[in-house]
């Protein structure tokens, strides 16, 4: 059994969000969605002000909020612990995104695809090839690009960003690179821990 | 950790509370034609009065799947809600309603028609109706009182408010039938005047604990009250849930006993404010900030 999971080493993210393009490449995102996001968090009074960039995506709980109150069964977790939604299954009626405390899901309409990137209708053969993975109507989220995880690669926004800020890997595996970075940190920090989700995505600053 | 001084900050790519968008007046509307008619059903039940009991079958079975369909993404798949009752209150709630909507006109075709002739049957048909309708009238309680993400539904008053509007609202559409198309006798009209006054108090007391509660909660709990009470949402959540809903009501009823106009008012006056409070509670939910590093780096 794999425990998959990821690491935001805040120390090396600059805030370029590659990693939010690289995603939305990969995916073939509709606009407005991400699975990804960047934040900034701002601090202190003109001139002396201080900014905090805070990567984040679905943290692929282990005690998972969201697959609990689906009603159809599309969300479920995988062997290797990635949450994932089955577009299939899904009826879009939203109770995984009002229970997902990270406001990690997006629900893709039929607008969104037939209107594409640039507003005018006019899908791209980008846009064509990769609109087709969506049910309109259906939520979506992060699942680590999986399929890349099943060619035993890194998600996309690992691989894209320049400044290594993103640690992916096995959990359960003492010697991947996430638990190294861990250990050698002094450990992560869980968001909202009180929630009791058991994310498994953590902080190390 | 989160942040305390975070702000609302939309969908920007700043560090905040975020609204929750995804359940808005469809589903808001479709929580309230479920209620309310569950609602109306049991409490006209009560009375033996069918006019009201074929109402809020109407409503629930009706007036609230309409809505809910016009929520759901995909609503050809919808009748795959009802595959997870071991752990969601939304296919629990789905299911209470396919037992609830039929059982209920058989009850009706009883007291219409006497089918069962008091019999075991026909009691055993009351039994499940009266479970199924107390499941209708709290499940969607339940299902965001279990959205540990957003603090404003994340308490156990949430079913405890649906269970009291359910039943405020039942009273006040049963008193409204019955005082425009007869039915009840002067003693049950009374009754229900003393059941309306006491239901508006209790549900008063719900609101104002439910509001305590999630401001003296979380940070998120106490952005949400903060919306409802003070800022963006306070003008239709004093005028319509306090105002309309409950002291108009209770003024009207008070002065005016049983009188059709006081009666009209008042029902009215509680419809116009279980609607906004469903509208509103959906519209002041918002997410926590996810994390905040400002304080562990130093930077507070």
């Amino acid at each position: 059994m794999a425990r998959m999971g990821m690491v935001f080493d805040l120390k090396r993210c600059i805030g370029c969000n590659a990693c939010v393009i690289g995603c939305k490449q990969e995916n073939s995102l509709p606009d407005g969605v991400f699975f990804t996001k960047t934040l900034s968090e701002d601090y202190g009074v003109y001139p002396s002000v201080k900014r905090v960039y805070i990567p984040t995506l679905c943290n692929h709980c282990e005690d998972a909020p969201c697959e609990k109150v689906c009603p159809s069964g599309a969300t479920y977790t995988r062997d290797d612990g990635i949450v994932m939604v089955d577009g299939e299954k899904c009826i879009g009626c939203g109770s995984c995104a009002v229970a997902c405390p990270y406001d990690q899901r997006s629900q893709v309409s039929k607008e969104m695809l037939d209107r594409g990137l640039f507003g005018e209708g006019h899908l791209t053969d980008f846009e064509k090839q990769g609109y087709d993975r969506f049910t309109p109507g259906t939520v979506i989220k992060c699942d680590f690009c999986s399929n890349r995880v099943d060619a035993g690669l890194d998600p996309a926004c690992v691989v894209t960003c320049p400044t290594n800020a993103r640690i992916f890997g096995d959990f359960d595996d003492p010697d991947s690179k996430p638990n190294r970075v861990m250990r050698e940190r002094g450990g992560g920090q869980a968001p909202l821990a009180e929630k009791n989700t058991k994310p498994k995505v953590y902080y190390i600053s | 950790m989160s942040n305390t001084d975070a702000p609302l900050v939309g969908d920007s790519f700043k560090l905040g509370y975020r609204f929750q968008n995804f359940w808005d007046v469809p589903m808001a509307t479709a929580f309230f034609f479920g209620e309310l008619g569950a609602g109306t059903f049991l409490i006209s039940m009560y009375f033996d009065f069918i006019a009201g009991m074929i109402l809020g079958l109407i409503s629930t079975g009706v007036g609230k799947p309409f809505f809910h369909l016009t929520h759901m993404g995909v609503p050809a798949k919808s009748w795959r809600a009802v595959l997870r009752p071991d752990r969601s209150w939304i296919s629990r709630g789905l299911i209470s309603i396919m037992v609830f909507v039929p059982f209920g006109m058989l009850v009706v075709l009883d007291q219409a028609f006497g089918w069962s002739g008091g019999g075991f049957l026909g009691k055993l048909v009351m039994f499940v109706t009266v479970a199924a309708a107390l499941v209708v009238m709290t499940y969607q309680g339940f299902a965001m009182s279990h959205s540990s993400s957003i603090s404003l539904w994340n308490t156990g008053l949430m079913p405890v408010s649906s269970m009291a509007y359910a039943l405020l609202s039942g009273t006040a559409v049963t008193l409204l039938l019955a005082s425009v198309l007869g039915g009840l006798g002067d003693a049950d009209l009374v009754m229900l005047h003393k059941i309306f006054l006491g239901l508006l108090v209790v549900t008063l007391a719900i609101l104002l604990s439910l509001l305590h509660a999630a401001y003296h909660g979380t940070r998120g709990g106490q952005q949400s009250v903060t919306l409802l009470i003070k800022e963006s949402f306070s003008l239709p959540f004093h005028g319509l849930v306090f105002g309309a809903g409950i002291v108009l009501p209770l003024i009207a009823l008070w002065f005016g006993g049983t009188t059709p106009v006081a009666v009209v008012v008042a029902a009215i006056g509680v419809l116009i404010g279980f609607f906004s409070y469903r509208v509103l509670i959906f519209k002041a939910g918002v997410y926590e900030p996810q994390i905040s590093f400002a304080a562990r780096l130093g930077l507070r």
